[in-house]
């Protein structure tokens, strides 16, 4: 694909074509997460809703995204109307282990699906506490790695908005894709690589991933983004 | 507990931590409001489980939306246990789900605990439990879902048989210190064959037989007897959620309890399985020798033994409570779109965007017909909050089609007020709207009050005066010249943004009113300027040297009347091509948010092009006019500027100071005289001179024929 008449966008058939060469690579080189998977979607009977070809999207579940050493602020969990087992009710245990730290570690879900409307991948992504309860917007800024991910949700590329999840019916965060497709240019364009080899379509979403990712702090390292 | 004592020490056993996803609350609220209604019975749920494979953090029971029954199945009398995969090894569940949290904290835990034990018992001395081992891990939920506020109360129990006395712990090691090289190797091989086969993946009790050779298979429960009988190495396996080195995890307890109660073993050698990245781990995986010595009574099935289980929350034994309002509560998530939306707005387009200004701003909307309705709609839209409607009409049956926040229903029985409709409808739209509904007539110029109404008259004029007061911006989108007139003078008079909207049969008029008269940038110096001014008929100049911009009134010669006969704005009998209304309410909103993003703000000059002769860089939002007189026959639009004139009847300075001396008395007199105004302003003196001397009204104030004008 000619680089320079490139618009930065994928069509949904690539979109497959781009998640197969994803999985793949990511097994090779980021063996300490687990797998992305691809979900098959159910085409939507009504018609057209968030595509038309790609029937599924990529979906990486449950893991965690900062080491546990890290220092977690205590997120005191409002005390409301507690029911509770006197003592009388329940016997004290000896063979039970008492855990009394509450370690507040996020859990992330992130999937990666394709806009036939802007033509380009859209991450979206959640975060919740090992029991379950969901983090808001400003626990996982928070939560991100001091440095350069603040600056990327600040800049003019990044915009992170909640909106339905497209398959799920639930609120789900998501970087709003208006962004993308000039980015995206710009990433191809800079790497000497594709200048010699155009525009490939399996190095799509890594680039892609590479640049979104740091909004939740996932890191992909540089030797993923060469040529095997 | 130590991990290698020869002398036993009590086996502890790390608890089952619970995890809800988000997704199960959601099935939860939609069942309760759809199908269960006050029904409280127990429902069958699926939890799912797997082995532990996360650095440093155990593998909880979790609660998924597929863990509840679909709502269209029949068969709601057991739970799906068909969602599961190697990663989700199914667990049957019991859900108590009551309808108030009073029920919800008089459960009697006790009791329902012994019942969730007592099916495992039971199991386990029919065999069932040997068939379907799963069954060993059934847990129970008790739960109170708020559906107003969204928070969820609930509390897990996992029922686990205690055994009297406790079991002892003679060893435990790491699995790839106790098996030898070859072991290991046959080991993890054969365990991960049976994670990877779709019929065993989700067992989670099984047996390790090694024979002479080293050779490991994993077996099922029920072919103990056989292994038995083999003589061969036998470990007991099951999946371990749990991380810690020194513990194992809770599905061990009743496992323990099954080997007692089934095959009366004394002496128990088990495997806590562990992975890592979906493959056996022996390294994390633990093995371990226990000793069970209870009293061959406590293995009879009429005897249960006691049960523990209630899940700890932070150490304690009490119940949690999580709160889903932001992604359930559909008025959360209306607020969080319509403000996303407008900090995209910011986001790529316009950077200065004041988001505050427009969500803090109080806006008053005099009017609540085609005009009202609008304006309303486009200040929501812009993230406007706070909007006041006043008007003293009912709906009527022509009203829905050109006043858009009205429908059929508000026009029955008479008709609702507008006010108290619009208010209800907007409510609707976007129910975090701070929306209040005034039923008023505004007192107006040329309709004479009769004296017994006077009292009633006055009070609608003092609170008038007061609704202006409490709100930042006024609309003036009634539908006479002569309503307009008190607030006009009362907005002069407190210096509010006062935006007007008129409409002919196919011409509107949108413009923003000049600040007051005893107003400037720099506080009351144009007060004392202006009190010295000279007398006569040039405009009024505040200190800056800069004309204030005019109001409705300023380019009137007469004063406001009844207005009935007068063929151009404002009739009252309003016939207007409908494209009209929309357009000039949106003009007008729009105005506001030039106005809030001008640094000038009421002072801004008016402009009517972006040309350099205005002086100042342009504004992000572009230009800021003063009046805008659109003409729909021609599909055009014309920027005005228009500077206050002496002689106004609302907002001159001889008005604006009379209104202060003499407050509600000089209004009556206003309105049942409306000479008087002429008189007051000298407009009466301005026409007599004018008749006499033949003057070319075009001089005085009107400015149609200036540089200012310009045809967009």
């Amino acid at each position: 694909m000619d680089i320079l008449s490139w618009d930065g966008t994928l069509s949904s058939g690539d979109f497959r074509l781009a998640a197969c060469a994803f999985m793949q690579k990511w097994k090779s080189v980021m063996s300490a997460f687990p797998p992305w998977s691809w979900v098959p979607c159910p085409k939507q009977p009504w018609g057209a809703s968030a595509s038309h070809d790609v029937e599924g999207y990529l979906s990486l579940e449950n893991i965690i995204l900062r080491s546990i050493e890290e220092e977690h602020d205590e997120i005191s969990c409002p005390q409301k109307e507690e029911t509770s087992c006197s003592e009388k009710e329940e016997l004290i245990d000896i063979a039970t282990l008492v855990q009394s730290n509450c370690s507040k570690v996020p859990y992330y879900d992130l999937h990666i699906i394709y806009s036939a409307s802007y033509r380009v991948p859209v991450l979206f992504f959640r975060a919740y506490y090992s029991d379950g309860e969901p983090l808001g917007f400003n626990a996982i800024e928070k939560d991100l790695p001091a440095h350069s991910a603040k600056a990327l949700l600040d800049s003019k590329w990044t915009f992170i908005t909640q909106e339905e999840h497209p398959y799920l019916n639930r609120p789900w965060f998501k970087l709003h894709p208006c962004g993308t497709s000039e980015w995206m240019k710009l990433l191809f364009h800079v790497d000497v690589s594709v200048a010699k080899n155009g525009v490939t379509i399996e190095l799509y979403l890594l680039s892609w991933l590479s640049v979104v990712g740091q909004v939740v702090g996932l890191r992909i390292p540089l030797e993923m983004l060469n040529q095997p | 507990m130590a991990a290698h004592d020869s002398e036993g020490s009590i086996l502890v056993f790390a608890q089952f931590q619970s995890k809800v996803d988000e997704g199960f609350w959601h099935r939860l609220s939609s069942l309760k409001l759809n199908k269960l209604g006050i029904d409280d019975s127990p429902i069958p749920i699926t939890g799912f489980y797997a082995p532990w494979s996360h650095p440093q953090v155990p593998n909880n029971l979790t609660l998924l939306a597929q863990s509840l029954p679909t709502e269209l199945s029949e068969q709601s009398s057991t739970a799906a246990t068909s969602h599961g995969n190697r990663n989700r090894c199914p667990v049957q569940g019991t859900l108590y789900n009551m309808n108030t949290i009073e029920s919800f904290h008089a459960l009697d835990k006790k009791n329902l605990l012994k019942e969730e034990a007592k099916k495992i018992w039971d199991d386990m001395h029919t065999g069932k439990a040997v068939e379907d081992s799963a069954l060993l891990s059934r847990f129970l939920l008790i739960s109170f879902a708020d559906l107003k506020n969204w928070t969820f109360h609930y509390w897990f129990a996992f029922p686990a048989l205690v055994l009297d006395p406790p079991a002892t712990l003679v060893d435990l090691r790491r699995a790839s210190e106790y098996f030898s090289l070859e072991e290991a190797e046959s080991v993890s091989a054969a365990c991960n064959e049976w994670r990877n086969s779709s019929f065993t993946a989700e067992v989670p009790f099984f047996l390790v037989s090694i024979d002479p050779n080293s050779q490991a298979t994993v077996k099922h429960l029920k072919d103990w007897e056989t292994c038995q009988s083999d003589g061969h190495k036998l470990l007991f396996g099951f999946y371990d959620p749990c991380h810690l080195p020194n513990n194992p995890g809770w599905p061990l307890r009743n496992f323990l309890a099954l080997i007692c109660v089934r095959w009366s073993l004394k002496s128990v050698r088990f495997l806590c399985y562990r992975e890592n990245r979906g493959f056996a781990d022996l390294g994390l995986s633990l093995v371990g020798e226990a000793l069970i010595t209870v009293s061959q009574g406590w293995r009879e099935h009429q005897c249960l033994p006691n049960a523990v289980g209630w899940e700890h929350n932070k150490g304690r034994q009490v119940s949690r409570c999580i709160n889903l309002a932001k992604s359930m509560d559909p008025t959360r998530l209306a607020i969080s779109a319509a403000d996303l939306n407008l900090k995209l707005m910011r986001w790529r387009a316009l950077p200065s965007l004041n988001l505050d200004a427009l969500s803090s701003i109080k806006c008053l909307l005099l009017g609540a017909g085609t005009l009202g309705c609008q304006v309303a709609r486009m200040l929501l839209a812009w993230g406007v909050r706070k909007i006041t409607l006043l008007d003293n009409g009912r709906v009527a049956m022509s009203n829905p089609l050109r006043q858009s926040l009205y429908t059929l229903d508000d026009c029955l029985n008479g008709g609702e007020f507008k006010a108290t409709a619009a208010v209800k409808s907007l409510t609707r739209i976007f129910p975090a709207v701070d929306a209040e509904g005034i039923v008023m007539a505004i007192p107006m110029p040329g309709h004479p009050v009769p004296n017994h109404e006077e009292d009633s008259v006055l009070e609608d004029c003092r609170r008038l005066h007061d609704l202006i007061d409490s709100h930042d911006a006024v609309f003036l989108l009634t539908d006479t010249r002569e309503s307009r007139w008190l607030p006009t003078l009362l907005c002069a008079n407190t210096n509010k943004i006062t935006i007007t909207a008129a409409l002919g049969f196919d011409s509107f008029l949108v413009m923003r009113h000049g600040a007051g008269p005893f107003s400037s940038n720099h506080d009351f110096r144009a007060e004392a300027a202006n009190a010295l001014s000279a007398i006569g008929n040039v405009a009024r100049i505040d200190s800056d040297g800069r004309q204030r911009l005019g109001c409705y009134f300023c380019n009137d010669v007469i004063a406001p009347i009844d207005s009935t006969a007068n063929r151009t704005l404002d009739q009252q009998c309003t016939v207007t091509r409908p494209g009209l209304a929309p357009i000039a309410s949106a003009l007008a909103v729009e105005l506001l948010v030039g106005i809030l993003h001008h640094p000038q703000g009421i002072f801004a000059d008016g402009e009517v092009a972006n040309s350099s002769s205005n002086g100042s860089s342009e504004q992000p939002l572009g230009i800021l006019p003063h009046q805008i007189r659109g003409s729909l026959s021609q599909f055009s639009q014309m920027m005005l500027v228009g500077h206050s004139s002496n002689s106004c009847t609302a907002c001159s300075s001889t008005v604006v100071s009379e209104y202060q001396e003499r407050g509600m008395e000089f209004i009556i007199q206003a309105i049942n005289h409306p000479t008087y105004l002429e008189d007051l302003t000298g407009l009466t003196e301005l026409m007599k001179s004018a008749s006499s001397f033949n003057l070319d009204w075009d001089n005085e104030t009107d400015l149609e024929e200036d540089d200012d004008c310009v045809q967009v």
